[in-house]
């Protein structure tokens, strides 16, 4: 319902409701008015008749009772009945106006109730009148005969046509003034009314109508500046709303953005830590999990010693005083996660600068790559060159010390001169055998070794390898066995290649070998393959190294391993060389019993290269 | 006498030195590693230790490390022949006296001329502290 309207229907609810209130206080006022009447006449009547004698009191014959006089001359219309009663409450004498019946009373026997008003419903139940009685003693010379009992109607709510022009001169001016004051209070509401109605405007996003002005200059001058404010209030609520969208706009792109970088960074292959002005970091890529084995809800906002018990890892994200070393750093570190996961971390630190300020340091970025593995290699590389130049080195010291001393000593002493152009010549020899090593495998590295194949004796082969080797070191304390079928299948390979991988593995077995061991080499044949077995009793391979013995620059950290001096060449080599020829290299092993190496060459690949050659 | 103890697993560089040392006067012991050498250097005396560094058993360097130890009140010269140039690769021996590195190919004219000067009193100018 519209605003107007609902005022209207409230006003007329109101007017009606003032009228009826005041009809009941009319009526009340009234009512209250009559009762006290009655009982006031009553209680008058009733000490008046009570100074009479009883025989005054009731008619005898030919003189009418006094009651019956009084009650006739009586001018109230409220007056129901007058009785004459006697001790017993047996009517002596009554007088009733038209239609009543003189209610039954109880005895009153106190002397201190003989005077008094009680209210008395009528016999008639049904008709819901009361009578107010005023009753008193009446006595016949000093003895108490009786009561008088004088009844009124106790007034009720009734209305009589009379009361109409009064009621009617009280309603009328309340009638007239509602509307009156209705129409003023309407044409004051009205502005009101349109500012309502602006506010709704605003609220629908509609435009605005001018108000018509006010006619109350208060009022006027009020609302025109409620006006301006409202107009004031749209133009702002318009430029928020302008803005708002943008604001949406560049915060869907800036989302976008950042979803971007942070996908970017959480692929990114190195872990990525942020730590802020005050030492605690800001953000951490899922990468640094793995590398540190920290959660990366475990450091956010938390400092460096909070989620991290490494000493060695804290120095590193620590800063201190942030203003002060401002360079970019590089450390590595080699951390321990669990006993068997050890890794080199390399941590890269760089100051984050405020843009466009390069003294003011908003943080520092931290990348932490993992570098184990070119770590080891590194560390595997460096001890090559070690074991390399040493073992270049040390033919060479002996090359340029005999040769020295023979300008010395060789001019006048035979023997001398002897033993050193023998120590020279094998000193060059072996020399010449570990460059030949270097460049094999450096060869075999950039992919340009093609094997030279030809047809060979396997029995003399293996008999003359093995015999150079044994001779050569005959330094311990060994037993030597070969056994080689005299007659074996001619076999299509690289000669000089083959042999440096039967070489490194007798070598090896030697090496590795205890004082008074046996080291042996023996050869079989069936159908599809040649197999050959290089084995020794020395102090065997751990099952861990067995994986790791033909990778390139592999050393074992055994105490028996490390005592010899080697390059972790051979078997690297060795493997590639069997491989080339589409063979096979195994190794099976015992800690403390020895080792047994087996080549293994297809005998089909060999009478293939047969066919094609021929 | 003077005695020089010289540790090499090569038997061809001992022979020479020994016999180089032995024609200019001095007393000469050998042996093939760093634990053989440790043991005579507890029995023996001598003014100079020659040693190589990789020998099976004891490396030159824990030879020298062992002496710096547990032999601190005894003063020899140790020339360590070396392989390697680089400077990292002496890094160990820095708080080790009397120590020099002669790189390999050793000469033994110029070695003989530094155990000369040494005998004769001319440590100072290449003392290793």
């Amino acid at each position: 319902m519209h605003l107007n309207q609902r005022f209207g229907m409230i006003m007329i609810i109101a007017t009606l409701l003032v009228m009826v209130a005041t009809v009941y206080i009319l009526f009340d006022y009234q009512r209250d008015n009559r009762e006290a009447l009655a009982r006031a006449q009553g209680l008058d009547l009733a000490r008046l008749l009570s100074g009479m004698s009883w025989n005054e009191l009731v008619p005898q014959a030919g003189r009418k009772g006094l009651l019956a006089v009084l009650s006739q001359g009586h001018s109230n219309a409220d007056f129901a009945y007058g009785a004459v009663v006697d001790i017993d409450g047996k009517v002596a004498t009554e007088v009733t106006r038209s239609g009543v019946i003189v209610p039954i009373g109880d005895i009153i026997n106190e002397p201190t109730g003989w005077l008094g008003q009680r209210i008395l419903p009528a016999n008639d139940t049904a008709s819901q009148v009361e009578f107010i009685e005023t009753h008193a003693p009446v006595f016949d010379d000093g003895v108490h005969k009786g009561f008088v009992r004088l009844g009124y109607s106790r007034p009720g709510f009734s209305f009589s046509y009379y009361e109409m022009p009064f009621l009617a001169s009280v309603m009328l001016p309340i009638f007239l003034l509602v509307p009156f004051f209705y129409f003023m209070l309407r044409r004051e509401i009205k502005p009101l009314k349109e500012i309502s109605q602006r506010f709704e405007n605003i609220s629908e996003q509609g435009g605005l109508t001018q108000i018509e002005l006010p006619q109350s200059q208060a009022l006027n001058d009020f609302m025109e500046q409620v006006g301006s404010y409202i107009d004031a209030t749209q133009t702002r609520i318009e430029v928020l709303n302008r803005e708002h969208d943008d604001l949406t706009m560049s915060s869907k792109l800036l989302t976008y953005r950042n979803n971007r970088v942070d996908a970017i960074l959480q692929n990114f292959p190195d872990a990525i830590l942020v730590i802020d002005e005050a030492g605690e970091v800001s953000y951490a890529n899922a990468r640094v999990e793995r590398l540190i084995g920290i959660e990366v809800e475990a450091m956010l906002g938390r400092k460096t010693r909070e989620w991290c018990n490494d000493p060695q890892i804290i120095p590193l994200l620590t800063f201190g005083d942030v203003k002060s070393n401002l360079q970019a750093s590089q450390d590595t570190v080699d951390v321990r996660l669990d006993d068997s996961n050890e890794k080199s971390l390399q941590f890269n630190v760089y100051p984050l600068f405020t843009p466009g300020n390069e003294s003011k340091i908003l943080g520092r970025l931290v990348v932490i790559r993992d570098v184990s593995e070119s770590h080891l290699m590194r560390e595997r590389q460096n001890e090559f060159i070690s074991h390399i130049s040493h073992e270049l080195k040390t033919p060479l010291n002996v090359l340029s010390m005999y040769s020295e001393s023979l300008l010395t000593e060789g001019a006048d002493n035979e023997e001398y001169r002897i033993e050193a152009v023998n120590v020279i010549h094998d000193e060059v020899e072996r020399l010449s055998t570990l460059i030949n090593n270097l460049l094999a495998i450096n060869q075999y590295e950039l992919g340009g070794v093609v094997a030279q194949r030809k047809h060979v004796r396997m029995h003399e082969f293996l008999e003359d390898a093995f015999t150079n080797v044994t001779k050569a070191r005959g330094i311990k304390d060994l037993e030597f066995d070969l056994e080689i079928p005299r007659e074996m299948s001619m076999v299509y390979i690289d000669k000089d290649l083959f042999r440096i991988a039967v070489n490194n593995l007798l070598t090896n077995a030697i090496k590795y070998s205890k004082p008074g061991g046996k080291v042996s080499m023996s050869a079989s044949e069936n159908e599809d393959s040649i197999e050959i077995v290089v084995s020794d009793e020395g102090y065997g391979i751990a099952e861990s190294d067995i994986k790791q013995i033909f990778n390139k620059f592999f050393r074992s950290t055994d105490d028996n391993v490390r005592q010899q001096t080697g390059h972790g060449l051979g078997l690297s080599l060795a493997r590639q060389i069997v491989l080339m020829h589409h063979g096979d290299l195994t190794c099976s092993s015992e800690l403390g019993k020895g080792s047994r190496f087996v080549i293994r060459l297809e005998k089909v690949s060999t009478q293939i290269m047969d066919a094609a050659v021929s | 006498m003077n005695k020089i103890l010289i540790a090499d697993d090569e038997p061809h560089v001992l022979r020479v030195l020994k016999l180089s040392l032995e024609k200019e006067g001095y007393a000469v012991e050998t042996c093939a590693n760093g634990k053989e050498a440790l043991t005579r250097l507890e029995q023996e005396y001598p003014d100079i230790l020659i040693t190589d560094i990789q020998m099976p058993l004891m490396t030159g360097e824990e030879l020298c490390q062992h002496i710096k130890q547990h032999m601190p009140e005894r003063k020899f010269l140790i020339f360590v022949l070396t392989s390697r140039t680089e400077i990292e690769h002496r890094e160990w021996s820095r708080d080790i006296n009397n120590l020099l590195f002669l790189e390999k190919p050793v000469s033994i004219r110029n070695l003989l001329e530094k155990i000369e000067a040494y005998f004769a009193g001319m440590t100072d100018s290449w003392r290793v502290s």
